[in-house]
């Protein structure tokens, strides 16, 4: 039985996410426009796990009493199937977008019990010029380059508790009103730690199903809640529905998770009626894939 | 104070090897069997009852009072726990030391943290020569921890130090890092003469340096982010202990370029 708060419809279904390997990475430098810029590249190309190989973001800003090196820092979380699958994409993205930027420093971003390297490749940059300084139970390499020193500490925690695929479905008949909408149930969701929107400004306008016509595709679009295909396909749109967009959500834990789909269902439901929302409902595969349902009706 | 106290009974006769008397070793033990533990040094040997005075139980805490240069080893092997001396200590405090906390409210004799994994040793007054140094037959000197010296230390600090950091607040003596692998010595009063013979790795800090061997090379100013690393993981540890904050520019020294040169003093540009 569907909802409306607000005048906006929720329906009865639930967001079905699945178990990930999730890490957190802090970069430093001499200005937060640096730290900015040596996240942003790091974490680009970071939306699907199937097709980017992680799913990457920043989950916030840290002012200078928060890093270790007292610098403006921004935290960056990577998400991806396993801990050994987060490794490469470790070592690819921070070795060729934060080794290179200027000014920049990199450290461990989440404390658990299990860690995987964070500077244990990009070290080797330093053809023997590097030399390590240890503090208490972490290990700083200092790369020489260009600019000083790159620092990098030599490990990072990771979690297998952490959660991928919490999402949201925004339906409108206003497509401008719907983005904007989506726009602020974002910032909203990135008040919440912990967690990331890692596609585009962190809405999709490309769901996904599961698998294709064609050979070798593992996912297609989503043709059920596609608006130009209303009438030909069993759609899922009403007959009022212009455009969907989607809020991909992955977290450290569930409960980031959860709350982040709380923070974000509130903003919309706040907000949206007047901008053309219509309805929210969420993408899930029947309950049998995932091992996390996030049903709407608890989080309102 | 609460827990187990050892007071010395009279000052000492002969060499007192208090080796491995610390609060965990103490704790499954009743107060027989730690009064007749030895920590002679020769062949008779010298119960730990004969010359000590023991109140209290055993518990986290250890406090060694009105002790002297005479007793080694103290802290040796400590583990976990508080071991509180007040008085001076010989050498070889904290030997091998892997965890816990030992202050030493007085002086401390040579070859003070050596062998240390980890923990934290606080010496109130001068430390002896050696400090963080390898002992013979040892293969490395200091191995990690801290250790705070708030007086001054004699020669050859840290020499073969592989890891972990000696805090001084005062000045090393000659020969600072003479050897060393790794670590820190960062002696806020200043480095003594000649400091880092043969090193090949390893940080040495302070204001100035007395003198420099010429095979260390000057590699300029440089603002190291390490530095800044440094000065907020001792502060948040150590509290009113931590060396004060380098200034952001620092002046490389590199060295000893007749070892591998992976070595550097830094001082305030």
């Amino acid at each position: 039985m569907s909802k409306v708060v607000n005048g906006v419809e929720i329906d009865d279904t639930f967001a079905e996410a699945f178990g990930m390997s999730g890490t957190g990475i802090i970069i430093t430098a001499d200005s937060m426009k640096w730290a900015r810029i040596a996240a942003t590249v790091a974490t680009g190309f970071g939306t699907s796990v199937i097709g980017a190989g992680a799913e990457c973001g920043i989950d916030r800003e840290l002012s200078p009493d928060e890093t270790p090196d007292g610098r403006p820092g921004v935290r960056i979380l990577m998400f991806g199937f396993s801990p050994d699958a987060l490794v490469p994409q470790i070592r690819n993205r921070i070795g060729q977008c934060v080794l290179t930027s200027p000014g920049s420093a990199c450290y461990a971003g989440l404390k658990a019990p299990q860690s995987i390297g964070l500077g244990k490749a990009p070290r080797f940059f330093g053809d023997g010029f590097q030399t390590a300084k240890r503090l208490g139970q972490s290990r700083y390499w200092r790369v020489p380059v260009m600019d000083g020193e790159f620092v990098i500490e030599e490990e990072t925690g990771v979690t297998t508790d952490a959660v991928g695929g919490g999402n949201m479905l925004i339906l409108g008949n206003d497509r401008a009103g719907l983005l904007e909408t989506a726009e602020e149930a974002v910032e909203a969701i990135a008040k919440v730690d912990d967690v990331i929107t890692p596609f585009p400004g962190g809405i999709v306008r490309s769901g996904s199903k599961v698998g294709a016509k064609y050979a070798g595709m593992f996912a297609s679009t989503n043709h059920a809640f596609c608006p130009t295909l209303r009438g030909t396909v069993k759609s899922e749109l009403g007959p009022d529905t212009l455009a969907v967009l989607e809020i991909v959500i992955d977290g450290l834990t569930s409960k980031a998770v959860a709350d982040a789909m709380r923070a974000g269902l509130k903003s919309i439901t706040d907000t949206g009626a007047k901008r053309g929302v219509t309805r929210i409902t969420a993408g899930n595969y029947g309950g049998k894939l995932g091992q996390h349902h996030y049903h709407l009706k608890d989080l309102i | 104070m609460s827990g187990l106290t050892l007071r010395l009974k009279a000052p000492a006769t002969e060499r007192i090897n208090l080796d491995g008397i610390v609060p965990s070793k103490l704790a499954g033990l009743s107060a027989h069997e730690i009064a007749r533990l030895n920590v002679g040094i020769d062949k008779g040997g010298l119960a730990l009852g004969d010359a000590f005075e023991i109140s209290g139980s055993p518990s986290e805490t250890l406090t060694i009072e009105g002790s002297g240069a005479t007793l080694d080893f103290v802290g040796g092997g400590l583990d976990s726990g508080t071991l509180r001396v007040v008085g001076n200590v010989g050498s070889y405090a904290g030997r091998k030391m892997s965890r816990g906390k030992l202050e030493i409210r007085g002086n401390a004799g040579d070859y003070l943290a050596s062998g240390t994994t980890g923990g934290i040793i606080h010496v109130s007054g001068n430390a002896g020569n050696n400090a963080g140094g390898i002992v013979p037959g040892d293969r490395f000197g200091m191995l990690g921890g801290v250790a705070i010296v708030s007086g001054n230390i004699g020669a050859r600090a840290g020499e073969k130090m592989r890891r972990g950091t000696m805090i001084v607040k005062g000045k090393t003596g000659e020969g600072a890092g003479t050897r060393m692998i790794g670590g820190t010595i960062w002696a806020e009063g200043g480095i003594g003469p000649r400091p880092g013979l043969m090193m090949r790795r390893g940080t040495l800090i302070g204001p100035s340096v007395e003198s420099l061997l010429p095979t260390f090379v000057d590699c300029g100013k440089h603002d190291l982010v390490i530095v800044r690393v440094m000065s907020r993981y001792f502060k948040s540890t150590l509290g009113d202990l931590a060396p004060k904050p380098m200034p952001l520019f620092v002046q490389k020294i590199g060295g000893d370029m007749a070892a591998i040169g992976r070595g550097e003093i830094l001082l305030p540009a």
